[in-house]
């Protein structure tokens, strides 16, 4: 689904992606860590569009076709998704308006009819309830006075919403408690899929406990330094990144 | 707005050929002669057949005009206006007329569709002569049976003239005096039509009044008049829809709008406007020169101004409140988007004099392409004014940088007792904003239009549903083109 | 025309050989367009958008003022006056201004040079303050008045890297009646740094039409505090010129206390990136004075910052002004301007007119304003004196917390204890006097 090819890339003129080889297919749940300003988040952002990063050499193929060459939206509405790590407030967009507005464009890039108010309203409720997410939540602005646990779960609605083929998650853990964390992970791991791939990046191995993954990457100063199962995370979180620093 | 731009071309050229070849007797008897003179003020009270104090007052307010000059301190760059090259009265019979929508620019259909007006009101504003749309005269009959029941007054300005005498005398010129201003003398003389409206002591009028319908007789003139009397513990809320490119020659528009609120009496005057804003290349467009004030002349009277201005080349208007009467309440909610070359120099006076008297003003200003939108506002508290309170928020958003947003408050307090509140932000849409919508999928087009819907938010609340729903339209249509 | 202008406009005709480097010809041919362009305008009255809450003209027609003469006998430094003295405890350079004229000798560090404006003229730094026109509004008109008549001042220079040891106290005396024009030259080059005080104080009927052209070379510093105390019969108007290149520092504080009528105005030009301008005040009035404060901070060019605060106290049949504007230039991006005023109006008579602008150009800025009028939180000096707080000290808390957010942003911490306990000898002053 996913073939990240020498991916080099830089942001504001410093190099901070150096030769990014990374390979996912439908199905897989790879999860990426590393330390601090290892690239992690700069490798979200790539993959999903972001002014300031510069590509300058290598390249990204998402099924089959130059996911680069796509604007940000249409990324989107191939199936791209990205869990923010901080979601930006929007004040005055409910958060209710906001999901109409982003289905809808998904619906129709993929030529489905979009939905009315009440089949709308439907939908949400039964995507919002497992996340213990209140009407009253989203008839607030769009992540605006949300807590932390809340912005997250809303992240993750809206995941499940638009049902992505491929989803990054970008540090979702932080910010959360325990609690919160459980209900976060079963939202994903509800979405798991056969069709499904999903990126999780995260700095902790706490969230690879609830979200399994395939396959474990490191990545340290803009390099992917070793790939293994999930058993590598449990190493990672005994021995900490000390190994992978220059 | 190319769509609209040719049609209106081509409307000129159809209308601009008869004037050229059809000077026919029975046209010429229609029309006044180009230019501004007394006889043309006399032409046009002659055809409104009004009696000689009606005559009377135009001409004391076309003198005083002639000794008056044109404002020059709004942000607004236009050349001078050639005041005699105009047509001030022309009757709907040398408009030209579409025989069928078929006739009319599919782009411009689309425009109209996007905004959500009906079918019915499509055809209207296109100019298109259906039979039952200028007929709809038996419409507001219908209307006009179930207001009269209770007492309320809802007909055109010259039926008042004739029909209601007393009332007209006794308000008329009382809110806006004729020589108020350039543009309020230059309609007093000239004013074609209008509305007037009577709520009679203690009558929640039973809907919603609009001049939506009467779009097709306001082509005829710039100059409308519109006066709201609400007699003691009455209450109406009126809808003014302007949501039609108008085709004008002289493209000058000076409308007059009086509003009286008497003891307990409530008013909520509703705009839209959208008249033609010109080309992207700032080429033509209404001069839209409005004088709007209410008079809360009464104790716990309230007036409520809210206005959605997308349209025009230029907009001068300040919707204000004279709050006369003790624990008086004013309120100006105002949405005012600019695109391409557009200019805005819009706002509010709230002037209080009444005791306990209160007032809020909410303004959100969007300015796109090289457009230029200015708030201007006054908030006044006369010395004997107890315990006044005034909030006023006034936010700016740019998007790009050839845009231009000016903030221009006035705040005058002579009495301590006042407590007034100020606060005006700039900004631009920020881009994270942005891509966090274009990475859920939502073009970059349609992510500026929520966040805009957003930002204006707390004006689009006041606005009655109907009318909530087509100016949100409204402000996505407006601001096409200005990303990307 | 005023009778006021016209006396000026004869002064002029009459002295013009005589005043100051009359023999430079750049200078003489400057002064001959600017009294030109006076005699056009003529002094400003409230028809002018820009003084619309100050008639200018008309005050100083009713104040009817003869040419200052050049004070001859010996005048003592007036330690005892409040706004000398509240600088009193600092270790700082005194420099005596009497009439408009330099008294006495200062001795100052290497490479600072200040000499009366006589002196200073005919130097290309002091010809090029002259000749900029930091803005062009209707405001800075009345600046060619001061460049015609301008006689007294001084010019200050503070050479590349050179920091002054320690400020600088310009005290203005005015000991006889009638109108005075000075003009300071003020040019700090590249990386100087300089805090400078300035006191206004005088006796009898008068007029100081004072100005202040300032330049800062890259990276340089300057903090200036201002207390204006002038004679309560005493016209007053101050104009501060400045252009800002990249990285330098502006912090102006004015607290304005005296005179009959006074105005100040403030023009900040950036003309580099990165540079910040801190233009505030605390105005304190009673009785029938008007006080106005005109600021407009001009963002010329991408990433800077200013910053305005001003807080007005009205006591009896006092009126209080201020008028500002941000203005943001095309391609002035990433502007961070804020502009904020407050009143507070104690009295049943007195008045408050505030117009804050903002005039913006380009998106990707930071602008806000922010203005309220009110009276003492009512609530506020109930809870006080339910603590047993009488009704006079409650009321001193709270104005004093009021003035004090403005006393917040003089970053020079000794100066601003001084202003504090000024502006706290202000109002005991005044709730005695109203007691």
């Amino acid at each position: 689904m996913l073939e990240i090819k020498n991916l080099h890339a830089t942001v504001g003129g410093k190099e901070i992606l150096k030769g990014i080889d990374l390979t996912v297919n439908a199905g897989e749940i790879h999860a990426i860590m590393g330390p601090n300003g290892s690239g992690k988040s700069t490798l979200s952002y790539l993959l999903s569009g972001r002014d300031g990063y510069d590509v300058t050499e290598g390249s990204v193929t998402y099924k089959g076709q130059d996911l680069l060459a796509l604007s940000v939206d249409a990324r989107a509405v191939a199936g791209v998704f990205l869990a923010f790590q901080y979601p930006i407030e929007i004040p005055g967009v409910t958060t209710m308006t906001f999901l109409k507005a982003a289905l809808n464009a998904v619906r129709k890039a993929r030529g489905e009819e979009e939905l009315d108010a009440p089949r709308f309203l439907k939908k949400v409720r039964e995507k919002a309830k497992p996340l213990n997410i209140a009407d009253d939540m989203l008839k607030r602005a769009l992540n605006v006075g949300f807590s932390g646990g809340e912005k997250k779960r809303a992240e993750i609605l809206q995941m499940a919403l638009l049902e992505p083929a491929l989803a990054i998650l970008d540090e979702t853990d932080s910010g959360l408690d325990i609690d919160a964390l459980k209900v976060v992970s079963d939202g994903v791991n509800a979405l798991r899929s056969p069709d499904r791939a999903m990126i999780v990046i995260t700095h902790y191995q706490r969230l690879l406990e609830y979200i399994v993954p395939d396959v474990v990457h490191v990545l340290s100063e803009g390099r992917i330094v070793r790939t293994g199962g999930k058993e590598l995370a449990g190493e990672l979180e005994r021995t900490g990144y000390a190994e992978f620093a220059a | 707005m190319v769509a609209v731009r040719e049609t209106v071309e081509t409307v000129d050229q159809i209308a601009g050929e008869k004037y050229k070849y059809g000077f026919s007797t029975d046209i010429e008897s229609e029309r006044a002669p180009i230019g501004l003179s007394e006889d043309t003020v006399r032409f046009i009270s002659a055809k409104k057949g009004e009696p000689d104090w009606m005559l009377e007052w135009r001409l004391d307010a076309y003198r005083r005009w002639l000794t008056m000059e044109e404002p020059t301190w709004a942000k607004i760059k236009i050349p001078p206006i050639d005041f005699q090259a105009a047509y001030y009265y022309a009757a709907p019979k040398q408009k030209a007329k579409l025989d069928s929508l078929d006739d009319v620019d599919p782009k411009l259909l689309e425009t109209y569709k996007k905004l959500g007006i009906p079918l019915v009101e499509q055809q209207m504003l296109a100019g298109v002569a259906v039979d039952a749309v200028f007929d709809s005269v038996s419409v507001v009959t219908t209307f006009k049976k179930k207001l009269s029941e209770v007492g309320v007054i809802f007909c055109p300005f010259s039926e008042a003239v004739r029909e209601h005498p007393e009332l007209v005398k006794k308000y008329l010129g009382s809110v806006v005096p004729p020589a108020d201003n350039y543009y309020a003398a230059l309609n007093s003389a000239v004013f074609s039509d209008g509305s007037f409206v009577y709520i009679p002591p203690g009558v929640r009028c039973p809907m919603e009044l609009s001049t939506y319908f009467r779009i097709n007789e306001a082509q005829t003139g710039q100059f409308e008049r519109t006066m709201i009397i609400a007699d003691q513990g009455s209450y109406v809320s009126y809808l003014e829809g302007c949501t039609a490119p108008q085709r004008d020659e002289n493209q000058l528009h000076a409308a007059v709008v009086e509003l009286i609120a008497h003891d307990d009496a409530e008013i909520k005057y509703s705009t839209v406007q959208n008249w033609f804003p010109g080309d992207e290349d700032g080429k033509g467009g209404v001069y839209n020169f409005v004088t709007k004030r209410g008079d809360c002349r009464g104790d716990r009277s309230k007036i409520s101004w809210t206005q959605v201005e997308t349209g025009s080349a230029v907009t001068w208007k300040y919707p204000s409140c004279i709050l006369r009467g003790d624990e008086s309440r004013g309120e100006f909610y105002s949405i005012a988007i600019s695109n391409h070359f557009q200019q805005v120099d819009s706002g509010t006076k709230m002037i209080h004099l009444g005791r306990n008297s209160s007032s809020r003003i909410i303004s959100k200003g969007i300015s796109a392409g090289r457009s230029s939108s200015t708030y201007r506002g006054l908030v006044s508290v006369h010395k004997k004014a107890e315990n006044v309170r005034n909030f006023t928020q006034c936010d700016s958003l740019l998007i790009g940088d050839k845009s231009a947003a000016h903030t221009v408050p006035y705040i005058e307090a002579k009495n301590p007792t006042a407590i007034l509140e100020h606060e005006a932000t700039t900004s631009k849409i920020s881009e994270e904003q942005l891509f966090y919508c274009m990475q859920r999928g939502v073009s970059a087009e349609e992510a500026v239009a929520l966040i805009v819907n957003g930002f204006c938010r707390d004006v689009l609340q006041q606005l009655p549903m109907e009318f909530a729903v087509e100016a949100q339209k409204l402000v996505s249509v407006s601001l096409e083109g200005s990303v990307g | 025309m005023t009778d006021t202008a016209r006396k000026f406009i004869e002064t002029y005709e009459r002295e013009r050989t005589a005043l100051p480097a009359a023999d430079l010809g750049w200078l003489k041919a400057h002064r001959d367009a600017a009294m030109k362009a006076f005699a056009k305008a003529g002094l400003p009255h409230r028809r002018l958008e820009d003084w619309r809450y100050t008639d200018l003209a008309r005050v100083l027609d009713k104040a009817s003022l003869a040419p200052m003469p050049l004070h001859k006998g010996d005048v003592s430094v007036p330690d005892a006056q409040a706004a000398v003295r509240v600088f009193g405890g600092i270790d700082r350079h005194i420099v005596t201004i009497v009439n408009g004229q330099l008294r006495g000798d200062v001795s100052l560090p290497d490479g600072v040079s200040l000499l009366p404006l006589s002196d200073v003229l005919a130097q290309p730094w002091a010809r090029a303050l002259v000749e900029t026109r930091v803005s062009k509004t209707q405001a800075a008109d009345i600046l060619a008045l001061n460049t015609g008549l301008m006689r007294g001042g001084l010019g200050l220079h503070i050479a590349k890297g050179v920091k002054l040891d320690k400020p600088l106290h310009l005290i203005y005396l005015v000991a006889d009646d009638g109108a005075v024009h000075l003009r300071n030259l003020i040019q700090l080059e590249e990386g100087a740094e300089a805090t400078i005080y300035e006191s206004f104080v005088g006796t009898g009927s008068y007029f100081t039409d004072h100005a202040t052209s300032l330049s800062l070379a890259e990276d340089a510093r300057l903090t200036q505090i201002r207390v204006q105390d002038e004679a309560p019969a005493a016209i007053h108007l101050a104009t501060l010129s400045a252009t800002l290149a990249a990285r330098t520092y502006l912090s102006s504080f004015t607290l304005s206390l005296g005179s009959a009528l006074s105005r100040g105005q403030t023009f900040v030009r950036f003309d580099g990136e990165g540079a910040e301008a801190h233009i505030n005040g605390a105005t304190a009035l009673k009785g029938r004075q008007h006080g106005d404060q005109f600021c407009i901070t001009d963002h010329a060019v991408p990433h800077c910052t200013s910053a305005t605060l001003f807080r007005t106290v009205l006591d009896d049949a006092s009126t209080g002004v201020f008028q500002g504007r941000v203005i943001v230039r095309p391609h002035a991006q990433k502007t961070d301007g804020r502009q904020m005023t407050n009143a507070l109006l104690l009295s049943r008579d007195a008045a408050m007119n505030a117009k804050p602008e903002l005039e913006i150009y380009a998106d990707d800025v930071q602008c806000a304003h922010g203005s309220t009028i009110g009276e003492l939180n009512s609530e506020a000096l109930f809870y006080l004196r339910s603590r047993g707080i009488d009704e006079q000290t409650a009321r001193q808390l709270l104005i004093s917390a009021f003035l004090d957010e403005a006393f917040k942003t003089v970053p020079d911490e000794p100066a601003r204890e001084g202003l504090r306990e000024l502006a706290a000898d202000w109002f005991r002053l005044t709730e005695k006097e109203s007691a």
